[in-house]
């Protein structure tokens, strides 16, 4: 006999609210419904109402993990509008602040994994190394969470001694290859739960159009650093992990190798960050009337906005964000179908999921 | 023959193709929402997403779907003219491609556009009975009313 099981919308594995009706036989889930949208905000109706100056500090509000690639990517589209063009030294500050976040998004999820496979010294491993990316966003920024780093033309704030950086750098992928990834790879406990577990064919993140580290994890060879480079990746030596398996396991391990790849660019950028200035212009500038896209590579995935603007208008008439979970949650749909249920909270976290980013 | 010629020739249009804002846009005003999907399974590309705009007065609705082809934004754009409820429509593409499905219902909940051929679950970002609202008025309402302030207002 099939029965319901509801997952959420509170439930101790999901950190924002979403909810999950799974359909199960026995141990086995059947099939699965998604229901999100409990904390819709309208913000980008929202945005409608807001100068060019408050739709970024609102924007950087969508997400609380990639905050800095929201306005990147809102930025860079304002910047087609205005003509605008970042002097070369913000386009690397905006490569560094950007692979920061990947390495704090990246290691945040790492921790949270460990934590739903009952893993808890590594949990307290993952967030004591995400501190010291934290303290490196801090000491660039002033902030935390919240950066307020990007402007229209560049950035608000310089980094003096890029150079000290760098054993930071060093330190955290140090950690990362000596004790995270191999823990995550080898050991018995991480294994049982993520081998086999939460497959995503490659067939089936081709039809429903994943991004990022999960399509990537299931074979699939995208990224916009490589594929449409903005900022400064076009001088970036870096790889694009790929793993085959389309599993649990695969998704961590993308985004482990990820983080590596994260420190390499991340050396490069603060070794030859060139001088001068850190913003384009005297703050003065006009929109001419059209609609910009800017896509950029957050540590989920694709980020697209869509920005629409009317000459001499202080306030944008349109704009739309396209997050990389609301294109990957439908998928969870097909990976926790024949999973035990009692996978299904480490399947969904797979996905590195924001609800923030999808309730908009 | 280049790669966007070939599209063209694929759902069989004579439009032009032009580079603005980061996205190089097919012009043409007869082309087919599903036509178009065709064409873009077939080279392989991927689906992003639908732009929705709610023109003013009662001009309608603009949309713009954009695909990724290695790398390159490619968009498209179809106008819904007219405000009333049988104008507010276009044919679905879900069958042809299931990265839509959540889109589409996205549109349908925030601008009240209605996709022909497919159903809708209920509703995607919000609870309630009422498909098809646009959440546009519920987020910034043009007029205030009490205790809540106007888009102008806010705007101030």
């Amino acid at each position: 006999m099939s029965y319901k099981i509801p997952m959420g919308p509170y439930h101790p594995a999901l950190e924002e609210p979403y909810k999950l009706d799974m359909i199960c036989d026995g141990e086995t889930v059947c099939d699965a419904k998604l229901h999100i949208g409990f904390n819709f905000r309208g913000i980008e109706h929202l945005a409608e109402t807001r100068n060019y100056i408050q739709v970024i500090a609102l924007m950087e509000r969508v997400c609380g993990i990639c905050s800095f690639i929201h306005t990147l990517t809102l930025c860079q589209a304002m910047e087609k509008l205005t003509g605008l063009e970042p002097p070369p030294r913000a386009q690397y500050i905006r490569v560094i602040m950007a692979e920061l976040e990947r390495l704090h998004s990246h290691v945040l999820w790492a921790g949270i994994a460990a934590k739903l496979m009952g893993f808890k010294t590594m949990f307290m491993t993952c967030f004591e190394l995400r501190e010291k990316v934290m303290d490196v966003l801090q000491a660039i920024s002033g902030n935390r969470v919240n950066y307020s780093m990007n402007r229209v033309g560049g950035v608000n704030r310089d980094i003096d001694d890029p150079l000290s950086l760098i054993p930071v750098i060093d330190a955290l992928e140090r950690e990362m290859a000596r004790t995270v990834i191999p823990i995550f790879t080898s050991s018995r406990t991480a294994l049982s739960r993520c081998a086999g577990i939460g497959v995503l064919t490659h067939e089936k993140a081709i039809s429903c159009g994943v991004v990022g580290p999960v399509a990537r994890a299931s074979g699939v060879r995208q990224d916009l650093r490589r594929d449409a480079p903005y900022a400064a990746y076009q001088e970036m030596q870096f790889e694009v992990p790929v793993q085959p398996g389309g599993d649990v396991k695969a998704r961590l391990l993308v985004r482990a190798l990820e983080i590596l790849e994260s420190c390499k660019i991340l050396r490069q950028a603060l070794t030859r960050i060139p001088a001068g200035e850190h913003f384009a212009g005297d703050g003065k500038f006009n929109f001419i009337s059209g609609t910009a896209t800017a896509r950029v590579e957050a540590p989920r995935g694709e980020v697209m906005y869509s920005v629409s603007w009317k000459e001499h208008a202080r306030n944008p008439s349109r704009v739309h964000v396209r997050t990389p979970t609301f294109v990957n949650m439908p998928a969870v749909r097909y990976m926790v179908m024949g999973a035990r249920l009692a996978d299904a909270p480490l399947i969904q976290a797979s996905i590195d999921p924001c609800y923030s980013c999808t309730d908009r | 023959m280049s790669t966007l010629e070939t599209i063209s020739e694929t759902h069989n249009s004579t439009g032009t193709w032009t580079e603005e804002g980061g996205v190089f846009w097919h012009n043409d005003p007869g082309l087919n929402v599903r036509e178009v999907a065709k064409a873009m399974n077939a080279v392989g590309a991927r689906f992003i997403t639908i732009t929705a705009y709610q023109l003013p007065k009662d001009e309608g609705f603009r949309l713009e779907y954009h695909w990724d082809l290695a790398g390159r934004l490619l968009g498209f754009v179809f106008a819904l003219p007219g405000n009333s409820v049988e104008s507010g429509k276009v044919e679905s593409i879900y069958d042809l491609c299931e990265a839509v499905d959540w889109i589409e219902r996205e549109v349908h909940e925030g601008f009240g556009i209605d996709f022909k051929g497919r159903e809708y679950e209920p509703l995607l970002l919000r609870t309630g009975d009422l498909p098809g609202v646009n959440t546009r008025d519920a987020a910034a309402p043009a007029k205030s009313s009490p205790g809540l302030p106007g888009r102008e207002e806010v705007a101030r």
